[in-house]
């Protein structure tokens, strides 16, 4: 163990040596000694990747050096425990982007044959994912694009493997903070990423993935309900199918928006009350959505408004008025004709909900 | 010297100022039309740059070459095709400067640089990025499965969006079908597609349409034959009924493949025609039978006298019923395929030849060989005397047809001259008869008549010859030069290589007289592929002679040695 953390250190500052100046005493032969030391590096990572014991060791010790390199060098970024698996391919990176790196050691990077790795390969697959990806009408069923399609279904077989051992669930959300920190600023597009992972591993890890996934979204704050706005009524809809707990924090964050919706009586509409981004028309898309997805998910979603029905406080005296009365309109603007008229009376969504799309 | 011509220039920077990142499906459909050419300028291109003494130069040679490059790196669709890509980074390669000598010099390193860069990673703060870089696989890994799932979801919308029923071309959407060949085009040596290619091919044979983009077909029917992609024996099938050209070019392939390594294909005729794939394609469907035969009935009236040709037809006829008589009867959607009568295979032939022409020689007992032989005599002797009749064109069609039967059946006219080796004086005449005309159909310009005097001559000479120990003289000669006749030497060639194979002396009397006889090296050549159709006869033989395979071993050795 102590070996291996010395080694690691090394690795860790050939890595920050590959991006100063220092490159310029580098050689063809110390170059290639270097690639040797990132692929011993890269077995590292996969020998420990799902060991909690060993990799929390290694973790910690990648943290002090990262703090002491960090302190040396100003511009240095520390290397996490994950990104260990593609040493080779930093390194190379560093030296393509160093302009001290000499040119006889770039050169033997271009060589086919001589340099340590082939990049044709990954080039090819690299373009051809991309290609693919880009055919006109690339949609899944769920009505994602096929890239998040594939890129979450990898996610969530990474994150199968990982919490297949107990003891990972740390470093399962460590990747995904990872994930989000380096995608820095457009978290958006990952939610469609977060959705495929989601939906992707469909046997018995399923539901432990679904549950890390889902605990680190709530643990950060606002996390879940913007996945959930940024997300289709459809796409969650198939979602709280496939996954129960997914469904059961989709109708918490419908539930929040609920709250934030006040009758105006004046109006005869619901109004927002808050800076979140949910009007009523889209708070009802997305019941009737649930609604509409036929059993199980209706006859559960029916009992869930019901139960908040019931908790936002219990209106019994509904009747039907014709002429005269004041109506309370309940209707969509784009349901044309299909109107119900209810007592004058505050109602709360949920009743109006039930007796919209059920009851009438 | 001008390397790129000004012309080439301004059109390849149009087309990829054109084509930019091929976003658009015409942009896509149009880089997959000119690949190939691309391929060829971007060669040239390198050529050019490689005669550079300095990126310098070579920038003031060729100003265009950096914008140039730089757009293409940017098109997937270029990048994707494994030759293209080599040829852009040997020229990237050659304009990096070891030792930049200007600003010029250093700036262009730097942007090969960032170039390289661009293609192995994405772009810092994206979710791509972000992605890869924590999944704990190499960045060659991450792709590579990534593309096995790209290619796994479409190919199942292929195979989804039409099941197998005929008449649900309505329900196909062609459009979509065609886009995905379209990008497949440039894919097409990728080793991950090969799921998806064929389940294109596939659909384009249930549906019947044809939507599958014509480079996309190019380009798979050029990597199969070069062997660059390796698909399952069903989806190039599918790619031969979907295309004639592509099945025409499979057929030349195998031809040109025999007809340039006498060697190896000579010793293993069968397992190579076997290995092509188109008797099995031939025993399913008809008309690739009959396609390819056409392409080889034509190349053999070109070059009539070629025993090459010949072999490669027989055994080929062979390997194809085998196949045919090997087949399960086919179910078909719920009404059973009734195989098909051997009538529908040769359509233009004389029904009543079928029969006893495509019956094998190992399912008629040797006993009856010769009966067998004369009653195919007779029948093509009749089919003679309407030659003779006039000049009715329909006739002498029925007489080629016939004829080429024969040299499809080749293997009778090898059993033919095996029984020659032993037979009485009296049942001599008809086994000649079929031989000479097997060699010397007609006598407008073969002389059958003459022919068969000649094949009675040589006849005589080799019984003596192979009878009589030691070897008399005067017969070695006389066949010498009976042989170096150019008219008959094929006729003599068949039946000297028949008495050494299956003659019942010492085997040392073949290498003696071989030397003897066959000196020329053309003459060892002729004579190995008619060695060939015997090896291949014997291989389907119901018995096994340990003496005759070591006769044609030796034989065998004695032509290769030089």
């Amino acid at each position: 163990m102590e070996a291996v953390l010395r080694q690691l250190t090394n690795i860790l500052e050939l890595l920050a040596v590959s991006q100063t100046d220092r490159v310029r005493e580098w050689d063809r032969h110390t170059a290639h000694r270097a690639f040797q030391w990132a692929e011993y590096c890269e077995q590292l990572h996969s020998r420990f990747q799902s060991n909690p014991a060993v990799r929390s060791a290694l973790e910690s010790g990648l943290n002090d050096t990262n703090q002491r390199l960090q302190q040396a060098l100003p511009s240095y970024s520390p290397v996490m425990f994950s990104e260990l698996a593609q040493c080779q391919h930093m390194l190379l990176i560093h030296l393509l982007r160093n302009p001290s790196a000499p040119n006889s050691v770039i050169r033997m990077l271009f060589a086919a044959q001589e340099s340590p790795f082939d990049q044709n390969s990954l080039i090819t697959c690299k373009s051809a994912f991309n290609l693919l990806c880009r055919t006109p009408d690339r949609t899944s069923s769920a009505g994602l694009q096929v890239e998040a399609v594939v890129r979450g279904t990898l996610l969530g077989q990474l994150l199968s493997s990982v919490l297949s051992r107990s003891g990972n669930d740390e470093y399962a959300r460590t990747l995904l903070d990872s994930i989000l920190h380096d995608s820095a600023g457009k978290p958006e597009s990952l939610y469609d990423v977060i959705a495929a992972a989601l939906l992707s591993p469909d046997d018995e890890t399923s539901s432990v993935t679904q549950r890390c996934v889902l605990a680190w979204l709530q643990e950060h704050e606002g996390c879940l309900t913007k996945l959930c706005t940024s997300l289709s009524p459809g796409l969650c809809t198939v979602l709280s199918r496939q996954s129960s707990e997914f469904k059961q924090a989709y109708w918490g964050v419908l539930k929040q928006w609920a709250s934030c919706l006040e009758f105006d009586v004046l109006e005869s509409l619901w109004v927002p009350t808050s800076d979140e981004p949910v009007t009523f028309l889209i708070l009802t898309d997305r019941f009737k959505d649930l609604l509409d997805s036929g059993p199980p998910l209706k006859e559960e979603t029916e009992t869930e408004l019901r139960t908040l029905k019931r908790e936002a406080g219990d209106f019994s005296n509904w009747e039907k008025h014709t002429e005269g009365k004041s109506t309370l309109c309940f209707s969509l603007p784009a349901d044309r004709g299909r109107q119900c008229s209810l007592h004058h009376q505050p109602c709360t969504l949920f009743e109006g909900y039930l007796w919209y799309f059920i009851y009438s | 010297m001008e390397a790129v011509s000004e012309t080439d220039v301004q059109f390849w920077m149009a087309k990829a100022v054109n084509w930019g990142e091929a976003t658009s499906c015409s942009a896509l459909l149009d880089t997959s039309r000119h690949l190939g050419s691309l391929r060829s300028f971007l060669q040239q291109v390198l050529q050019g740059l490689q005669q550079m003494s300095s990126t310098s130069e070579a920038m003031k040679m060729f100003p265009f070459v950096g914008q140039f490059l730089g757009r293409l790196c940017w098109n997937p669709c270029v990048i994707a095709d494994e030759r293209s890509q080599r040829l852009l980074l040997r020229c990237l390669n050659c304009l990096y400067s070891a030792e930049p000598l200007n600003a010029v010099e250093q700036k262009a390193n730097m942007w090969i640089k960032n170039m390289l860069c661009h293609l192995i990673s994405e772009e810092e703060g994206s979710v791509a990025h972000a992605t890869v870089k924590h999944a704990g696989l190499t960045p060659k890994r991450y792709h590579s499965e990534a593309l096995q799932k790209v290619v796994s979801l479409m190919t199942e919308e292929v195979i989804k969006s039409c099941d197998g029923l005929p008449n649900t071309s309505a329900r196909c959407s062609n459009g979509n079908i065609h886009a995905m060949s379209t990008a497949c085009a440039a894919l097409v040596t990728c080793p991950q597609m090969s799921p998806l290619i064929g389940a294109l091919l596939k659909h384009s044979m249930l549906c019947g349409s044809s939507c599958l983009n014509q480079e996309f077909i190019k380009e798979v029917s050029e990597a199969l034959i070069s062997k660059r992609l390796v698909l399952e024996d069903e989806a190039v099938v599918n790619l031969w009924c979907y295309s004639p050209t592509c099945l025409e070019g499979a057929a030349v392939s195998l031809l040109e493949s025999v007809l340039s390594d006498h060697e190896t294909m000579t010793q293993s005729l069968d397992k190579h025609v076997n290995g092509s794939l188109l008797p099995q394609a031939s025993a399913d469907h008809c008309h690739i039978f009959i396609s390819v035969n056409e392409i080889y009935r034509n190349v053999l009236t070109e070059i009539d006298e070629n025993l090459a040709m010949r072999a490669l037809i027989q055994v080929f006829t062979v390997c194809f019923l085998q196949r045919l008589t090997g087949q399960k009867p086919q179910v078909q959607t719920g009404f059973m395929k009734d195989r098909l009568p051997l009538r529908a295979f040769f359509p233009h032939v004389m029904p009543s030849l079928l029969t006893p022409l495509l019956t094998a020689p190992s399912e008629v007992p040797r006993e009856a060989w010769l009966d067998h032989l004369s009653w195919i005599r007779s029948l093509l002797q009749s089919v003679t005397e309407n030659e003779e009749v006039g000049e009715d064109v329909r006739a002498y069609q029925a007489f080629f047809e016939a004829w080429f039967l024969l040299v499809q059946c080749g293997y009778w006219v090898d059993t033919a001259a095996e029984l020659l080796v032993l037979a009485a004086p009296e049942n001599a005449e008809p086994l000649l008869w079929l031989l000479t005309f097997f060699h010397h159909p007609t006598n407008r310009g073969h002389q059958r008549s003459q022919q068969t005097a000649v094949a009675r001559e040589a006849w005589t000479h080799l019984r003596m010859l192979f009878l009589t120990r030691p070897p008399p003289p005067r017969h070695l000669s006389a066949v010498k030069e009976l042989l170096s006749s150019s008219l008959s030497a094929n006729l003599v060639l068949h039946l000297f290589s028949n008495f050494t194979v299956f003659s019942h002396g010492p085997v040392s009397i073949i290498t003696e007289i071989t030397d003897k006889v066959l000196t020329e090296a053309a003459v060892k050549h002729r004579a190995l592929w008619i060695l060939a159709s015997i090896r291949c006869r014997l291989n389907s033989a119901a018995t096994w002679d340990d003496s005759v395979h070591s006769r044609l071993r030796t034989l065998q050795d004695t032509l290769l040695q030089t």
